[in-house]
Protein backbone atom coordinates (compact mmCIF):
# COMPACT_ATOMS: atom_id res chain seq x y z
CA UNK A 1 0.00 0.00 0.00
CA UNK A 2 2.17 2.20 1.08
CA UNK A 3 4.76 1.23 -1.65
CA UNK A 4 2.15 2.77 -3.96
CA UNK A 5 2.18 6.45 -2.00
CA UNK A 6 5.14 7.27 -3.43
CA UNK A 7 5.65 10.54 -4.90
CA UNK A 8 6.48 10.93 -8.97
CA UNK A 9 9.42 12.23 -9.79
CA UNK A 10 11.16 15.09 -8.47
CA UNK A 11 11.19 17.10 -11.62
CA UNK A 12 9.79 20.64 -12.51
CA UNK A 13 6.67 18.61 -13.76
CA UNK A 14 6.75 16.17 -11.21
CA UNK A 15 6.44 19.28 -8.64
CA UNK A 16 3.61 20.81 -10.70
CA UNK A 17 2.01 16.96 -10.65
CA UNK A 18 1.69 17.24 -7.09
CA UNK A 19 0.59 20.62 -6.62
CA UNK A 20 -2.43 19.72 -9.42
CA UNK A 21 -3.62 16.30 -8.05
CA UNK A 22 -2.07 14.75 -4.70
CA UNK A 23 -2.09 18.35 -3.08
CA UNK A 24 -6.15 19.11 -4.27
CA UNK A 25 -6.87 15.92 -2.90
CA UNK A 26 -5.35 16.43 0.50
CA UNK A 27 -7.12 20.04 0.54
CA UNK A 28 -10.36 18.16 -0.55
CA UNK A 29 -9.67 15.38 2.05
CA UNK A 30 -9.16 18.56 4.93
CA UNK A 31 -12.13 19.80 4.07
CA UNK A 32 -14.18 16.80 3.28
CA UNK A 33 -16.46 18.08 0.31
CA UNK A 34 -18.34 16.21 -0.96
CA UNK A 35 -17.97 14.93 -4.76
CA UNK A 36 -19.58 17.46 -6.87
CA UNK A 37 -22.19 15.44 -8.73
CA UNK A 38 -21.30 14.43 -12.79
CA UNK A 39 -23.79 14.50 -15.32
CA UNK A 40 -22.26 11.41 -16.53
CA UNK A 41 -23.79 7.63 -17.82
CA UNK A 42 -21.37 4.96 -16.77
CA UNK A 43 -21.06 4.20 -20.63
CA UNK A 44 -20.06 8.39 -20.94
CA UNK A 45 -17.62 7.74 -18.15
CA UNK A 46 -15.87 4.72 -19.68
CA UNK A 47 -14.79 6.74 -22.93
CA UNK A 48 -14.05 9.78 -21.30
CA UNK A 49 -11.65 7.44 -19.19
CA UNK A 50 -10.48 5.60 -22.15
CA UNK A 51 -9.62 9.32 -23.15
CA UNK A 52 -7.60 9.77 -20.07
CA UNK A 53 -10.39 11.89 -18.48
CA UNK A 54 -9.46 12.49 -14.49
CA UNK A 55 -13.04 13.11 -13.17
CA UNK A 56 -14.10 10.15 -15.81
CA UNK A 57 -11.99 7.88 -13.40
CA UNK A 58 -13.25 9.04 -10.47
CA UNK A 59 -17.00 8.84 -11.12
CA UNK A 60 -16.11 5.54 -12.36
CA UNK A 61 -14.34 4.92 -9.02
CA UNK A 62 -17.08 6.49 -6.79
CA UNK A 63 -19.94 4.42 -8.37
CA UNK A 64 -18.21 1.33 -7.96
CA UNK A 65 -15.98 1.78 -4.93
CA UNK A 66 -18.19 0.95 -2.27
CA UNK A 67 -19.83 -2.88 -3.70
CA UNK A 68 -16.24 -3.63 -4.60
CA UNK A 69 -14.61 -2.60 -1.35
CA UNK A 70 -17.35 -4.57 0.40
CA UNK A 71 -16.24 -7.42 -1.86
CA UNK A 72 -12.86 -7.00 -0.59
CA UNK A 73 -13.33 -6.79 3.04
CA UNK A 74 -16.01 -9.84 3.16
CA UNK A 75 -13.27 -11.58 1.56
CA UNK A 76 -10.32 -10.89 3.53
CA UNK A 77 -11.77 -9.23 7.00
CA UNK A 78 -9.19 -7.26 7.47
CA UNK A 79 -9.49 -3.55 6.32
CA UNK A 80 -5.85 -2.79 5.77
CA UNK A 81 -6.10 -5.81 3.68
CA UNK A 82 -9.32 -5.16 1.99
CA UNK A 83 -8.11 -1.29 1.04
CA UNK A 84 -4.74 -2.57 -1.02
CA UNK A 85 -6.90 -5.28 -3.03
CA UNK A 86 -9.41 -2.98 -3.77
CA UNK A 87 -6.54 -0.59 -4.97
CA UNK A 88 -5.08 -3.37 -6.70
CA UNK A 89 -8.07 -4.31 -8.57
CA UNK A 90 -9.14 -0.41 -9.00
CA UNK A 91 -5.30 -0.03 -11.04
CA UNK A 92 -5.67 -3.26 -12.65
CA UNK A 93 -9.12 -1.92 -14.36
CA UNK A 94 -7.84 1.74 -14.90
CA UNK A 95 -4.86 0.27 -16.78
CA UNK A 96 -6.81 -2.05 -18.72
CA UNK A 97 -10.01 0.59 -19.27
CA UNK A 98 -8.64 0.84 -22.69
CA UNK A 99 -9.05 -2.63 -23.71
CA UNK A 100 -12.63 -2.25 -22.08
CA UNK A 101 -15.07 -3.23 -25.64
CA UNK A 102 -18.21 -3.75 -23.61
CA UNK A 103 -18.83 -7.22 -24.19
CA UNK A 104 -19.74 -7.80 -20.59
CA UNK A 105 -21.03 -5.36 -18.34
CA UNK A 106 -18.75 -3.46 -16.68
CA UNK A 107 -19.11 -4.45 -13.19
CA UNK A 108 -18.86 -7.66 -14.09
CA UNK A 109 -15.62 -7.38 -15.21
CA UNK A 110 -14.14 -5.13 -12.56
CA UNK A 111 -15.46 -7.95 -9.81
CA UNK A 112 -13.60 -10.17 -12.43
CA UNK A 113 -10.22 -8.36 -11.58
CA UNK A 114 -11.21 -8.04 -8.06
CA UNK A 115 -12.21 -11.67 -7.77
CA UNK A 116 -8.89 -12.84 -9.62
CA UNK A 117 -6.70 -10.22 -7.53
CA UNK A 118 -8.11 -11.58 -3.80
CA UNK A 119 -8.15 -15.29 -4.69
CA UNK A 120 -4.60 -14.86 -6.06
CA UNK A 121 -3.39 -13.23 -2.68
CA UNK A 122 -5.51 -15.56 -0.52
CA UNK A 123 -3.40 -18.73 -2.68
CA UNK A 124 -0.17 -17.02 -2.03
CA UNK A 125 -1.17 -16.61 1.77
CA UNK A 126 -2.74 -19.54 2.08
CA UNK A 127 -1.63 -22.01 5.15
CA UNK A 128 -0.46 -25.84 4.52
CA UNK A 129 -3.32 -27.28 5.71
CA UNK A 130 -6.38 -25.35 4.32
CA UNK A 131 -6.76 -26.74 1.46
CA UNK A 132 -7.63 -24.21 -1.28
CA UNK A 133 -7.88 -26.28 -4.64
CA UNK A 134 -11.07 -27.87 -3.54
CA UNK A 135 -12.88 -24.84 -3.02
CA UNK A 136 -11.13 -22.52 -5.72
CA UNK A 137 -11.05 -25.06 -8.54
CA UNK A 138 -14.99 -25.38 -9.57
CA UNK A 139 -14.53 -28.53 -11.33
CA UNK A 140 -13.02 -30.43 -8.66
CA UNK A 141 -15.19 -33.11 -7.78
CA UNK A 142 -16.56 -34.67 -4.54
CA UNK A 143 -15.34 -31.35 -2.99
CA UNK A 144 -17.60 -29.53 -0.34
CA UNK A 145 -19.23 -30.67 2.43
CA UNK A 146 -21.75 -34.30 2.87
CA UNK A 147 -24.93 -34.27 4.38
CA UNK A 148 -25.90 -36.87 6.45
CA UNK A 149 -29.06 -37.57 3.98
CA UNK A 150 -32.17 -38.18 6.36
CA UNK A 151 -30.12 -38.06 9.36
CA UNK A 152 -31.75 -35.58 12.48
CA UNK A 153 -30.32 -31.59 12.20
CA UNK A 154 -30.01 -28.88 14.38
CA UNK A 155 -32.70 -26.71 12.85
CA UNK A 156 -31.63 -23.37 12.27
CA UNK A 157 -34.40 -21.15 11.90
CA UNK A 158 -34.52 -18.76 13.77
CA UNK A 159 -31.35 -19.31 16.33
CA UNK A 160 -28.93 -17.31 14.25
CA UNK A 161 -28.48 -14.00 13.51
CA UNK A 162 -26.07 -11.86 11.38
CA UNK A 163 -23.81 -11.95 13.77
CA UNK A 164 -23.44 -15.18 13.51
CA UNK A 165 -23.68 -15.29 10.11
CA UNK A 166 -20.79 -12.94 9.14
CA UNK A 167 -18.60 -15.22 11.73
CA UNK A 168 -19.31 -18.17 10.01
CA UNK A 169 -18.84 -16.62 6.23
CA UNK A 170 -15.35 -15.57 7.14
CA UNK A 171 -14.48 -19.90 8.05
CA UNK A 172 -15.84 -20.38 4.66
CA UNK A 173 -13.19 -21.60 2.70
CA UNK A 174 -12.44 -18.78 -0.48
CA UNK A 175 -14.24 -20.46 -3.36
CA UNK A 176 -17.32 -20.52 -1.59
CA UNK A 177 -17.32 -17.50 0.30
CA UNK A 178 -16.53 -16.09 -3.04
CA UNK A 179 -20.09 -17.12 -4.97
CA UNK A 180 -21.67 -16.65 -1.65
CA UNK A 181 -21.08 -13.39 -1.18
CA UNK A 182 -21.36 -12.51 -4.98
CA UNK A 183 -25.35 -14.77 -4.74
CA UNK A 184 -26.40 -14.02 -1.82
CA UNK A 185 -24.89 -11.16 -0.25
CA UNK A 186 -24.35 -8.73 -3.53
CA UNK A 187 -27.01 -10.12 -5.54
CA UNK A 188 -25.27 -11.03 -8.91
CA UNK A 189 -26.86 -14.06 -10.65
CA UNK A 190 -25.52 -17.01 -11.91
CA UNK A 191 -24.37 -16.42 -15.37
CA UNK A 192 -22.23 -12.88 -14.15
CA UNK A 193 -21.13 -14.83 -11.60
CA UNK A 194 -19.89 -17.63 -14.15
CA UNK A 195 -18.29 -14.87 -16.05
CA UNK A 196 -16.56 -13.30 -12.99
CA UNK A 197 -15.32 -16.37 -11.93
CA UNK A 198 -14.90 -18.43 -15.70
CA UNK A 199 -16.74 -21.06 -15.25
CA UNK A 200 -20.02 -22.60 -16.20
CA UNK A 201 -23.99 -21.43 -14.80
CA UNK A 202 -23.62 -24.85 -13.62
CA UNK A 203 -20.74 -24.68 -11.88
CA UNK A 204 -22.04 -21.37 -10.23
CA UNK A 205 -24.99 -23.15 -8.84
CA UNK A 206 -22.94 -26.13 -7.42
CA UNK A 207 -20.48 -24.29 -5.48
CA UNK A 208 -23.47 -22.14 -4.38
CA UNK A 209 -25.33 -24.59 -3.09
CA UNK A 210 -21.99 -26.46 -1.58
CA UNK A 211 -21.68 -23.00 0.31
CA UNK A 212 -24.88 -22.75 2.13
CA UNK A 213 -24.56 -26.67 3.25
CA UNK A 214 -21.09 -25.89 4.29
CA UNK A 215 -22.69 -22.41 6.12
CA UNK A 216 -25.47 -24.34 7.57
CA UNK A 217 -22.96 -26.76 9.08
CA UNK A 218 -20.50 -23.78 10.82
CA UNK A 219 -23.45 -22.37 11.86
CA UNK A 220 -25.22 -25.41 13.68
CA UNK A 221 -21.33 -26.05 14.86
CA UNK A 222 -21.45 -22.62 16.20
CA UNK A 223 -25.62 -22.67 17.97
CA UNK A 224 -24.72 -26.25 19.30
CA UNK A 225 -21.26 -24.31 20.85
CA UNK A 226 -23.01 -21.39 22.62
CA UNK A 227 -25.52 -24.06 23.91
CA UNK A 228 -22.75 -25.63 25.24
CA UNK A 229 -21.13 -22.68 26.98
CA UNK A 230 -24.64 -21.79 28.12
CA UNK A 231 -25.21 -24.81 29.87
CA UNK A 232 -21.82 -24.99 31.49
CA UNK A 233 -22.18 -21.38 32.37
CA UNK A 234 -25.32 -22.86 33.93
CA UNK A 235 -23.96 -25.64 35.62
CA UNK A 236 -21.02 -23.38 37.34
CA UNK A 237 -23.88 -21.08 38.90
CA UNK A 238 -25.81 -24.12 40.31
CA UNK A 239 -22.64 -25.29 41.58
CA UNK A 240 -21.55 -21.90 43.43
CA UNK A 241 -25.00 -21.72 44.66
CA UNK A 242 -24.90 -25.20 46.33
CA UNK B 1 -37.86 -39.20 -5.06
CA UNK B 2 -35.37 -39.79 -2.32
CA UNK B 3 -32.99 -37.03 -0.50
CA UNK B 4 -30.19 -37.48 -2.22
CA UNK B 5 -32.36 -36.84 -5.73
CA UNK B 6 -33.56 -33.81 -3.91
CA UNK B 7 -30.39 -32.84 -3.01
CA UNK B 8 -29.03 -33.06 -6.35
CA UNK B 9 -32.14 -31.03 -7.79
CA UNK B 10 -31.36 -27.72 -5.21
CA UNK B 11 -27.84 -28.03 -6.35
CA UNK B 12 -28.45 -27.47 -10.32
CA UNK B 13 -32.08 -25.56 -10.14
CA UNK B 14 -31.54 -23.14 -6.12
CA UNK B 15 -34.18 -23.11 -3.90
CA UNK B 16 -37.28 -22.19 -6.00
CA UNK B 17 -39.26 -23.25 -7.70
CA UNK B 18 -38.85 -26.74 -6.81
CA UNK B 19 -40.35 -29.50 -9.33
CA UNK B 20 -43.46 -31.42 -8.29
CA UNK B 21 -41.59 -34.70 -7.70
CA UNK B 22 -39.50 -32.77 -5.33
CA UNK B 23 -42.24 -31.52 -3.52
CA UNK B 24 -43.90 -34.78 -2.71
CA UNK B 25 -40.55 -35.57 -1.18
CA UNK B 26 -40.36 -32.42 0.99
CA UNK B 27 -44.28 -33.34 2.04
CA UNK B 28 -43.52 -36.70 3.95
CA UNK B 29 -39.47 -35.97 4.83
CA UNK B 30 -38.82 -34.31 7.67
CA UNK B 31 -35.09 -33.84 7.57
CA UNK B 32 -35.52 -32.30 3.87
CA UNK B 33 -38.05 -29.98 5.19
CA UNK B 34 -35.09 -29.13 7.81
CA UNK B 35 -32.75 -28.91 5.23
CA UNK B 36 -34.48 -26.75 2.78
CA UNK B 37 -35.87 -24.42 5.67
CA UNK B 38 -32.27 -23.63 7.09
CA UNK B 39 -30.79 -22.61 3.41
CA UNK B 40 -33.54 -20.64 2.61
CA UNK B 41 -33.57 -18.67 6.20
CA UNK B 42 -29.33 -18.39 5.38
CA UNK B 43 -30.31 -16.93 1.56
CA UNK B 44 -32.95 -14.55 3.36
CA UNK B 45 -30.36 -13.42 6.02
CA UNK B 46 -27.15 -13.26 3.94
CA UNK B 47 -29.59 -10.47 1.80
CA UNK B 48 -29.95 -8.72 4.88
CA UNK B 49 -26.03 -7.93 5.03
CA UNK B 50 -25.08 -4.93 3.56
CA UNK B 51 -23.80 -5.12 -0.05
CA UNK B 52 -21.65 -2.21 0.53
CA UNK B 53 -19.36 -0.56 2.38
CA UNK B 54 -17.58 3.06 2.52
CA UNK B 55 -14.02 2.70 1.81
CA UNK B 56 -11.63 4.98 3.57
CA UNK B 57 -11.35 8.45 1.57
CA UNK B 58 -7.42 8.26 1.17
CA UNK B 59 -8.26 5.22 -1.50
CA UNK B 60 -9.21 7.36 -3.93
CA UNK B 61 -6.04 9.80 -3.23
CA UNK B 62 -3.98 7.07 -2.80
CA UNK B 63 -5.11 5.47 -6.36
CA UNK B 64 -4.74 8.77 -8.20
CA UNK B 65 -1.95 9.45 -6.98
CA UNK B 66 -0.97 6.13 -8.50
CA UNK B 67 -2.90 6.51 -11.78
CA UNK B 68 -1.24 10.08 -12.07
CA UNK B 69 2.33 9.06 -11.74
CA UNK B 70 1.86 6.23 -14.22
CA UNK B 71 0.61 9.03 -16.71
CA UNK B 72 -2.99 7.04 -17.25
CA UNK B 73 -4.87 10.29 -16.01
CA UNK B 74 -4.95 13.43 -16.84
CA UNK B 75 -6.83 16.79 -15.81
CA UNK B 76 -8.76 17.18 -18.82
CA UNK B 77 -9.36 15.93 -22.30
CA UNK B 78 -11.15 18.03 -23.79
CA UNK B 79 -11.01 22.04 -24.42
CA UNK B 80 -14.05 23.35 -23.16
CA UNK B 81 -16.77 24.78 -26.87
CA UNK B 82 -15.68 28.12 -28.26
CA UNK B 83 -12.01 28.23 -26.73
CA UNK B 84 -10.25 30.62 -29.32
CA UNK B 85 -8.00 28.48 -31.54
CA UNK B 86 -4.49 29.50 -30.20
CA UNK B 87 -5.77 28.39 -26.61
CA UNK B 88 -5.32 24.85 -28.16
CA UNK B 89 -1.67 25.26 -28.63
CA UNK B 90 -1.54 25.39 -24.52
CA UNK B 91 -3.75 22.08 -25.07
CA UNK B 92 -0.81 20.24 -26.22
CA UNK B 93 1.76 21.10 -23.00
CA UNK B 94 -1.29 20.16 -20.73
CA UNK B 95 0.27 15.89 -20.99
CA UNK B 96 3.14 16.19 -18.18
CA UNK B 97 5.33 14.27 -20.47
CA UNK B 98 5.31 17.20 -22.72
CA UNK B 99 5.78 20.02 -20.39
CA UNK B 100 8.37 18.55 -18.65
CA UNK B 101 10.10 17.82 -21.97
CA UNK B 102 9.53 21.42 -23.03
CA UNK B 103 10.65 22.48 -19.68
CA UNK B 104 14.07 20.67 -19.96
CA UNK B 105 14.30 21.76 -23.58
CA UNK B 106 14.15 25.40 -22.28
CA UNK B 107 16.71 24.96 -19.68
CA UNK B 108 18.77 22.96 -22.03
CA UNK B 109 18.72 25.96 -25.12
CA UNK B 110 19.28 28.74 -22.20
CA UNK B 111 21.79 26.46 -21.17
CA UNK B 112 23.92 26.58 -24.53
CA UNK B 113 23.15 30.10 -24.74
CA UNK B 114 25.13 30.69 -21.57
CA UNK B 115 28.06 28.63 -21.95
CA UNK B 116 27.82 30.68 -25.32
CA UNK B 117 26.85 34.29 -24.21
CA UNK B 118 27.89 34.42 -19.97
CA UNK B 119 26.32 37.31 -18.66
CA UNK B 120 28.03 39.45 -16.64
CA UNK B 121 26.71 39.13 -12.93
CA UNK B 122 25.37 40.87 -10.98
CA UNK B 123 22.78 42.49 -13.52
CA UNK B 124 21.60 44.45 -10.60
CA UNK B 125 21.44 44.90 -7.00
CA UNK B 126 18.07 44.63 -4.72
CA UNK B 127 19.59 47.26 -2.71
CA UNK B 128 20.22 49.04 -5.68
CA UNK B 129 17.37 49.17 -8.16
CA UNK B 130 18.22 49.60 -11.98
CA UNK B 131 17.97 53.17 -12.50
CA UNK B 132 16.67 54.56 -16.28
CA UNK B 133 18.47 52.01 -18.49
CA UNK B 134 17.33 49.33 -20.10
CA UNK B 135 20.54 47.43 -20.83
CA UNK B 136 20.77 47.60 -17.03
CA UNK B 137 18.43 44.08 -16.44
CA UNK B 138 17.01 43.07 -19.71
CA UNK B 139 15.96 40.21 -19.35
CA UNK B 140 14.78 40.10 -15.13
CA UNK B 141 10.65 40.70 -15.04
CA UNK B 142 10.82 44.03 -13.27
CA UNK B 143 8.30 42.11 -11.04
CA UNK B 144 10.80 39.71 -9.72
CA UNK B 145 13.95 42.25 -8.61
CA UNK B 146 12.48 45.15 -8.08
CA UNK B 147 12.40 46.52 -4.70
CA UNK B 148 8.85 48.30 -5.54
CA UNK B 149 7.19 44.92 -5.75
CA UNK B 150 5.03 44.35 -3.33
CA UNK B 151 4.68 40.81 -4.02
CA UNK B 152 6.31 38.59 -1.20
CA UNK B 153 9.09 36.33 -2.02
CA UNK B 154 8.07 32.27 -1.94
CA UNK B 155 10.31 32.04 0.98
CA UNK B 156 8.21 35.01 3.11
CA UNK B 157 5.11 33.05 1.71
CA UNK B 158 6.54 29.46 3.02
CA UNK B 159 7.39 31.18 6.61
CA UNK B 160 4.36 32.80 6.67
CA UNK B 161 2.36 29.57 5.96
CA UNK B 162 4.20 27.90 8.70
CA UNK B 163 6.62 26.22 6.43
CA UNK B 164 10.78 25.76 6.90
CA UNK B 165 13.36 27.04 5.17
CA UNK B 166 15.70 24.46 4.22
CA UNK B 167 18.99 26.60 4.34
CA UNK B 168 20.85 30.06 3.07
CA UNK B 169 20.01 29.42 -0.06
CA UNK B 170 16.38 29.34 0.32
CA UNK B 171 16.54 32.86 1.62
CA UNK B 172 19.00 33.98 -1.06
CA UNK B 173 17.22 32.77 -3.91
CA UNK B 174 14.45 36.06 -4.37
CA UNK B 175 17.87 38.10 -4.84
CA UNK B 176 19.39 35.57 -7.57
CA UNK B 177 19.20 35.60 -11.44
CA UNK B 178 18.68 32.16 -12.29
CA UNK B 179 19.36 30.18 -15.70
CA UNK B 180 19.35 34.43 -17.54
CA UNK B 181 15.78 34.05 -19.18
CA UNK B 182 12.68 35.55 -17.60
CA UNK B 183 10.61 32.77 -18.73
CA UNK B 184 12.82 30.07 -17.18
CA UNK B 185 13.04 32.26 -13.76
CA UNK B 186 9.40 32.75 -13.38
CA UNK B 187 9.47 29.35 -14.05
CA UNK B 188 11.59 28.27 -11.19
CA UNK B 189 10.31 30.45 -8.95
CA UNK B 190 6.69 29.31 -9.30
CA UNK B 191 7.58 25.70 -8.71
CA UNK B 192 9.75 26.93 -5.86
CA UNK B 193 6.12 28.69 -5.02
CA UNK B 194 4.04 25.80 -5.19
CA UNK B 195 6.15 23.35 -3.85
CA UNK B 196 6.05 26.11 -0.70
CA UNK B 197 2.06 26.01 -1.03
CA UNK B 198 1.84 22.38 -0.82
CA UNK B 199 3.92 22.20 1.82
CA UNK B 200 1.94 24.70 3.85
CA UNK B 201 -1.48 22.91 2.81
CA UNK B 202 0.24 19.09 4.04
CA UNK B 203 1.25 21.42 6.97
CA UNK B 204 -2.19 22.55 7.82
CA UNK B 205 -3.82 19.43 6.68
CA UNK B 206 -1.33 17.10 9.12
CA UNK B 207 -2.36 19.96 11.92
CA UNK B 208 -6.36 18.74 11.50
CA UNK B 209 -5.41 15.01 10.93
CA UNK B 210 -2.18 14.27 12.43
CA UNK B 211 -2.55 10.32 11.98
CA UNK B 212 -2.77 10.83 8.13
CA UNK B 213 0.32 9.25 6.48
CA UNK B 214 0.07 10.24 3.12
CA UNK B 215 0.21 13.44 3.88
CA UNK B 216 3.26 12.69 6.17
CA UNK B 217 4.73 10.88 3.33
CA UNK B 218 3.40 13.92 0.84
CA UNK B 219 5.00 16.84 2.83
CA UNK B 220 8.73 14.54 3.34
CA UNK B 221 8.53 14.29 -0.53
CA UNK B 222 8.05 17.80 -0.89
CA UNK B 223 10.72 19.01 1.11
CA UNK B 224 13.15 16.60 -0.68
CA UNK B 225 11.38 18.31 -3.86
CA UNK B 226 12.30 21.43 -2.41
CA UNK B 227 15.88 21.04 -1.45
CA UNK B 228 16.40 19.18 -4.74
CA UNK B 229 14.82 22.37 -6.87
CA UNK B 230 16.90 24.59 -4.52
CA UNK B 231 19.95 22.98 -5.33
CA UNK B 232 19.17 23.57 -9.28
CA UNK B 233 18.14 26.85 -8.72
CA UNK B 234 22.00 27.56 -7.16
CA UNK B 235 23.57 25.53 -10.09
CA UNK B 236 21.79 27.58 -12.37
CA UNK B 237 22.00 31.36 -10.89
CA UNK B 238 24.45 33.42 -8.84
CA UNK B 239 24.35 35.77 -6.28
CA UNK B 240 23.68 39.59 -7.09
CA UNK B 241 24.98 40.42 -3.63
Amino acid sequence: MCASNVMPGTTLGGIRRIRKDSSAAIAQLARQRPTEPVAWNEAEAIRRAQAGDAAAFEFLYQMHSRRVYALCLRMVSNPADAEDLAQEAFLQLFRKIGTFRGESAFSTWLHRMTVNVVLMRLRKKSLPTDSLEETIDPDAENSGPKRDVGAADLRLSGAVDRVNLERSIEKLPPGYKTVFVLHDVQGFEHNEIANIMGCSVGNSKSQLHKARTRLRELLQEEVRDQARQERQAAKSQTGSLD
Amino acid sequence: MQCKELEAVLEQEGLAPLPPAARAHLAECSACQDFLADLTALQSLAQELPAEANPPERLWVSLRAQLTAEGIIRESVELPAGTPWWQSFTAWLRPRTLATAGAGIVLLVTAVFLSRNPIPLPVARISNPPVTSPVAAPVVPPAENSSLTPRPSPTEEAMANGGVVLNQAELDVPNMQLAGNATVDASLRDNLRTVNEFIAECQQHLKQHPGDLLAREYLESAYQQKAELLAAMMDSGGSEH
